[in-house]
């Protein structure tokens, strides 16, 4: 039986691959990549970041300060178009700076890189998931773990599985990184989050 | 009656030029920008207000005069009679009315300011002077070179009936205050600025313009000024969102001593009116956002907040920040333009040839800088990093690879040079570790 060419995924989209985590990412809601440092959750926040940019201007609330835009740029990130916002390592502020870019609506995507201390004041969840709810903006926290409780539509774990060096027997220099992303809570589509279901992501330098 | 005076410098530059246009303004309200070095001015009504042609063209070359320059001055009843008399005579040269005809009669064609391909046809037929320009027959003129064949000749022959394309000054946006009990708290004093930034947001919606970046010169009390400078994320004329942007703007950087005058300048900008497009992504409302700037800066500071832009450095973490501006695919350098800044084509020709390569593919691997670099104790074994302690991070370093040895700039005082080794740490942490002199630092986790 023939394929429809619409039912086709666009040239270049891998649904099981990163194109297919990146789309679990819901508009309008309160989403989170959890994991530990090295685990390629920055690298997961970036090229969401990256995506997102095509469809307008994005936002990144840098709590300790560790972006690196040469990477960015990298990863496809159009640097004129993100706001970045330096914190200093000042974690209540990057809160309040997220909540307040919550209420300027038009930004395709708004990142909080809350950094490797990771705290969240009571309530915040909710705030920011009323304040994302309004608007068309996707809001996204990264943190070494879960903070934001049954706030966060989508909670994305992100653990790593190798690191890849090239070069035998000594290495030469770090080729990259696996890391295996699942989704642990989905709100609007659950089957996301069943059993065995993981994404292989290979990060390279 | 027609009567244009010519006011020529020879060999002026823009400079000169400025100060010719205020000097003319001066003189007559109605003002021509020829050329570098060259003014027309309308002398119509004029002579009883100044005394004469003469004793006008005597003031014009007396003020010209005094800023250092020599000028000459021609009057005549057309533009080209007038070009022609400042040209050829020096001082002041008066055409009486009704003689330009025969005054002009061996002036060059060039004074006609033609274009190339009509210049190069009266070239080929002979014709060198506006003399023989108007001697032609009128009407085989008209036959070869259509209208313009007797506008030319009319004007060759010093009739002139075209008026002057007035020039006016440029607008200047400013606004002054004066507090002579002083102003000591922030408060008062961003209700002060918030009142200039309403009254200059007024003259601006009033002139059709908005405005991409304003600053402000305080006068304190202990003599000394305080000087300040913002810029909105797009251009604007809202008085609400200027005020918070200034409010914000002076907190971050508040005067030393008590504010006994102020004045607030806005650099105007005439913003298209052209409907979003549809294929263009929708952005945050300009007055919206600038009001969100404006309380981030008041957070974070204004140096913790806008753009990113890459230098053309191999210095390690070479980026400085930028004002955050809005664009658009028609605008990409930003609707409110701004001289200083790399291009967005020179931006991506920082990324080198490899990287380019990768870009839009995703899966970069990210890199957490730490800034500034955390000092590091690093043992070594056979040569190589083998057990690392730097702040809240220790371990033993199971893989690595290294040293790479990145430098540069030695040819100025702010030269670097240093080695670095990218580790994992036993528990699956990546690093980046650089050595230089100084010792071992903690440059940055992959993550």
């Amino acid at each position: 039986m023939a394929t429809s060419i619409e039912s086709l995924p666009p040239p270049g989209l891998d649904p099981e691959g990163l194109d297919g985590l990146l789309q679990a990412f819901p508009q309008g809601r309160l989403s989170e990549i959890v994991g530990p440092r090295s685990s390629g959750g920055s690298s997961l926040l970036l090229a969401l970041l990256a995506r997102a940019a095509r469809n307008g201007v994005t936002a990144l609330v840098d709590a300790s300060d560790t972006l690196d835009p040469a990477v960015a740029a990298r990863a496809g990130l159009d640097l004129r178009g993100l706001l970045w916002v330096r914190c200093g390592g000042r974690l209540p502020v990057a809160w309040r700076a997220t909540d307040l870019l919550l209420r300027c609506p038009g930004f395709a995507a708004i990142a909080l890189d809350v950094g490797e201390s990771a705290s969240a004041p009571p309530g915040m969840g909710v705030r920011l998931q009323r304040a994302v709810a309004n608007g068309e903006s996707m809001l996204v926290v990264r943190g070494p773990r879960h903070l934001l409780g049954s706030a966060a539509a989508l909670v994305v774990s992100v653990r790593r599985v190798r690191a890849r060096w090239i070069g035998a027997p000594r290495p030469l220099r770090l080729g990259g990184l696996v890391s295996e992303a699942r989704v642990v809570r989905s709100r609007s589509d659950p089957g996301l989050t069943r059993l065995g279901r993981a994404w292989l992501l290979e990060w390279r330098t | 009656m027609i009567r244009i005076a010519c006011l020529h410098v020879p060999d002026a530059d823009a400079t000169v030029q400025s100060a010719l246009l205020d000097i003319a303004l001066r003189h007559s309200p109605s003002v021509e920008d020829v050329a570098p070095g060259i003014v027309f001015l309308d002398l119509r009504g004029l002579g009883k207000l100044w005394g004469g042609e003469e004793e006008l063209a005597r003031r014009l070359l007396q003020a010209v005069a005094e800023r250092g320059w020599t000028a000459r001055v021609g009057i005549a009843g057309s533009r080209a009679g007038a070009r022609f008399a400042a040209r050829a005579g020096e001082g002041v040269t008066i055409v009486p009315p009704g003689r330009d005809a025969g005054r002009l009669g061996v002036a060059p064609l060039a004074l006609l300011d033609l274009g190339p391909e009509m210049a190069a046809r009266l070239a080929r037929w002979g014709i060198r002077t506006l003399g023989e320009l108007a001697d032609l027959p009128a009407r085989g003129l008209a036959q070869r070179l259509g209208d313009e064949g007797p506008r030319l000749q009319r004007l060759a022959g010093g009739e002139d009936p075209t008026p002057l394309r007035l020039w006016t000054p440029p607008p200047v946006f400013e606004e002054s205050a004066e507090c002579a009990w002083g102003i000591e708290a922030l408060e008062p004093l961003g209700d002060l600025m918030a009142g200039l930034a309403e009254a200059l947001c007024a003259r601006l919606r009033r002139d059709e313009l908005t405005a991409d970046a304003f600053a402000w010169t305080c006068r304190l009390a202990d003599r000394t000024v305080h000087e300040g400078f913002c810029a909105p994320a797009a251009s604007l004329a809202d008085p609400a969102a200027a005020a918070a942007m200034l409010r914000a703007s002076l907190a971050a950087r508040p005067p030393r001593a008590a504010v006994e005058g102020i004045t607030l300048r806005a650099h105007p900008l005439r913003a298209p009116k052209t409907q979003p497009r549809f294929d263009e992504p929708p952005g945050p409302s300009p007055r919206l956002l600038t009001a969100a700037l404006a309380r981030l800066s008041g957070l974070v500071g204004t140096s913790g907040i806008g753009a990113p832009e890459l230098l053309d450095s191999h210095r390690p973490d070479a980026m400085q920040m930028t004002p955050f501006v809005l664009f658009s695919s028609r605008n990409p350098a930003g609707v409110a333009v701004r001289a200083e800044g790399r291009s967005p084509e020179a931006r991506t020709e920082l990324i080198s040839g490899e990287a380019r390569a990768e870009i839009n593919q995703g899966k970069i691997l990210a890199v957490r800088r730490m800034r500034p670099p955390r000092p590091a104790r690093v043992t070594l074994a056979a040569g190589a990093p083998a057990h690392l302690h730097a702040g809240g991070l220790a371990g033993r370093i199971v893989a690595g690879a290294g040293p790479w040895r990145v430098s540069g700039e030695w040819w100025t005082e702010e030269a670097f040079v240093q080695d670095e080794w990218d580790v994992e740490l036993g528990d699956g942490t990546l690093c980046r570790l650089a050595r230089d002199g100084r010792g071992w630092r903690l440059e940055a986790i992959y993550d």
